[in-house]
């Protein structure tokens, strides 16, 4: 029947990364269209279906079930899945692509250095103009899940399609949640990362979908590939 | 019954003496995510226009009715109100067996005296309404959303302590994430500033030479609160074991309704606390006259300090029914006192005592194949 659908980053430090990790396991991909193109095979492995897609399509379709396997990066796994433990299993975390999910403020609140500090601040402000806090960030649910944990209430969401670090200094927000590595452009953008604001330590994973049509041929095509991560 | 037949049966217990009533539909997104914060989304409909405005499917009728009860009473009435409805009303389901659109019949009081008889009142008429449709109750949840506040109170905190717990009180991770958050004291520089006779001055001086800017609408006085604020918890040292034990044993208190006056009062005792006693009579006294006029609801009643905790607007008596073939995520009625509602939604211009009761006749059916 239908072959088993494998998908893989289409473009950046993420697509050469995972190419380097397949080829490590001697694994090479092969472009249609030239290094534009979306369509790819895995030379020698005609019984998988390779797509390039971005790390976001990657996330969704392994949550929704129309991919059987793919490499993305567990902050959006994590964030866009409605019940993590159910929608995807991770086969292997692979060790680059690794950014952390953070929650930010302006580094002159010198009265906010803790997830406590920003709901008391949060309630203050409520209180003095009328309105919450606004929070900008592509990561909804973690961040509601998060400060839920964390019994922050005082903020409102503002979804950033991105450059959320601007946020801030543009007015959009007061408040992001994004993903750092160094934290250096959050500290350009006159932002700092509270204490205890570390959401999520996210890397690239190789992860398989819970709710794909997995049939023994799909599960075999796709099996030397889970052995050897 | 169909379903249609129970919402008759159910409307015909609210009608008298109420304004009928069918709100807007459709709300801006901001009236319950300003009012509620951004728990309650991952359970409300919305939408987005082409202009990029939010807006939202009404996910109860509680909120549209006191909306349209502001107006009247910035208008200038102050008279009591009761509207009663059969209406619409769309949540995304908490279980996958749960429509998005449903029904509720229910009412809403406003204006009246804030007291037992008018929580009894409540009760006995939702109560009423589950009758009507004969259904029966496999267990009621109680829960009376003063109680903890009052406690809180009670524990002789700073007042920014006190706040600062009544609202993580509301919030998913309680009091708990709040007393498992290590206390912090200022660093010389923040003592410097708040010791200063003009501390937003020199808070200011701070910036500039530290290379800060200030961004976005808060204020550099909002900050020198801050400090302060936290200056004053540092120095109230954490909240005292003394303080942690009894909201732990308050956050656990679960008990059978006839027995969580006695119990509240041997923690009180206990921990030789004053201050709580009036929601506690309050308490009492709305027992005993359910006692009287429902015994059997009583003897079913289960009682929980915690109970409602994340309803957001309710901050008095709460409870809902529970039937069978149902989880206890899906009662089939519920009610509740929300006297800050009014105020909260207009900013302290105008205020009303408040209380409303609604029965789910889509739920009320599944009870009865279920029984």
């Amino acid at each position: 029947m239908s072959k088993p659908i494998l998908a893989l980053p289409s473009k950046g430090r993420l697509k050469d990364q995972a190419e380097q990790w397949l080829g490590a396991r001697g694994l090479r991909i092969v472009q249609s269209g030239g290094a534009r193109g979306y369509s790819a095979a895995l030379e020698g492995h005609a019984e998988i279906d390779v797509r390039l897609l971005s790390a976001r399509e990657i996330a969704d379709g392994l949550i929704s079930g129309d991919l059987h396997a793919g490499i993305t990066g567990e902050d959006l796994l994590y964030d866009l899945a409605p019940d993590a433990a159910h929608d995807f299993e991770t086969v292997a975390r692979l060790g680059f692509g690794g950014a952390d999910v953070v929650v930010a403020v302006p580094s002159a609140w010198i009265d906010v250095d803790t997830m406590a500090d920003l709901e008391r601040a949060g309630a203050a402000f409520r209180k003095r103009h009328h309105r919450r806090l606004r929070v900008a960030t592509k990561y909804l649910q973690l961040t509601r899940q998060f400060f839920g944990a964390k019994s922050v209430g005082e903020y409102r969401l503002v979804e950033s399609a991105g450059a959320t670090e601007a946020a801030p200094a543009t007015g959009s927000a007061d408040v992001i949640v994004d993903i750092t590595s160094t934290g250096a452009t959050l500290a350009a953008n006159g932002l700092k990362v509270l204490s205890d604001g570390l959401i999520l330590k996210s890397q690239a994973v190789l992860a398989r979908s819970r709710h794909a049509d997995w049939t023994p041929e799909s599960a075999g095509a796709l099996g030397a590939l889970f052995q050897s991560a | 019954m169909s379903e249609a037949a129970l919402i008759d049966a159910a409307r015909r217990v609210f009608a008298p003496g109420a304004t009928e009533i069918d709100p807007a539909y459709i709300l801006p997104a901001d009236r319950p995510l300003e009012l509620s914060g951004e728990a309650i989304r991952t359970r409300l409909c919305t939408f987005t226009d082409a202009r990029g405005a939010e807006w939202v499917m009404r996910p109860d009728l509680t909120l549209p009715v006191a909306d349209a009860e502001l107006q009247r009473r910035l208008s200038g009435a102050k008279d009591e109100r009761v509207y009663a409805y059969a209406a619409r009303a769309f949540r995304l389901p908490a279980a996958p067996d749960d429509p998005l659109e449903f029904t509720q019949v229910g009412f809403e009081r406003f204006g009246a005296l804030s007291n037992p008889d008018a929580d009894v009142a409540l009760f006995t008429r939702v109560l009423e309404a589950v009758d009507a449709c004969d259904v029966h109750s496999r267990a009621i949840m109680m829960g009376d959303l003063a109680i903890v506040p009052a406690f809180i109170e009670a524990l002789g905190l700073p007042d920014v302590m006190q706040a600062r717990l009544k609202r993580a009180f509301r919030q998913d991770g309680g009091v708990r994430a709040l007393l498992d958050a290590p206390a912090r004291g200022l660093d010389a520089q923040a003592k410097r500033i708040l010791a200063s006779a003009d501390p937003a001055g020199a808070l200011t001086e701070h910036f500039s030479q530290a290379g800060f800017t200030l961004m976005g609408a808060r204020s550099a006085d909002e900050i020198v609160e801050g400090l302060s604020a936290q200056a004053a918890e540092a120095a109230a040292g954490g909240i005292p074991a003394r303080a942690q034990a009894i909201l732990h044993a308050l956050g656990s208190l679960d008990c059978a309704a006839g027995e969580a006056p006695r119990q509240l009062d041997h923690l009180c005792a206990e921990h030789s606390l004053k201050g709580p006693h009036a929601p506690i009579a309050a308490l009492t006294e709305r027992l005993e006259r359910i006692g009287k006029v429902r015994p059997k609801a009583l003897a079913a009643s289960v009682f929980r300090a915690s109970f409602g905790r994340r309803f957001t607007y309710y901050d008095g008596f709460l409870f809902e029914v529970l039937s069978d073939g149902l989880t206890d995520r899906q009662p089939v009625a519920a009610g509740g006192r929300y006297d800050g509602l009014i105020a909260a939604l207009s900013n302290g211009r105008v205020s009303a005592t408040a209380l409303g009761g609604v029965v789910r006749p889509d739920r009320l059916l599944r009870a009865k194949a279920a029984s």
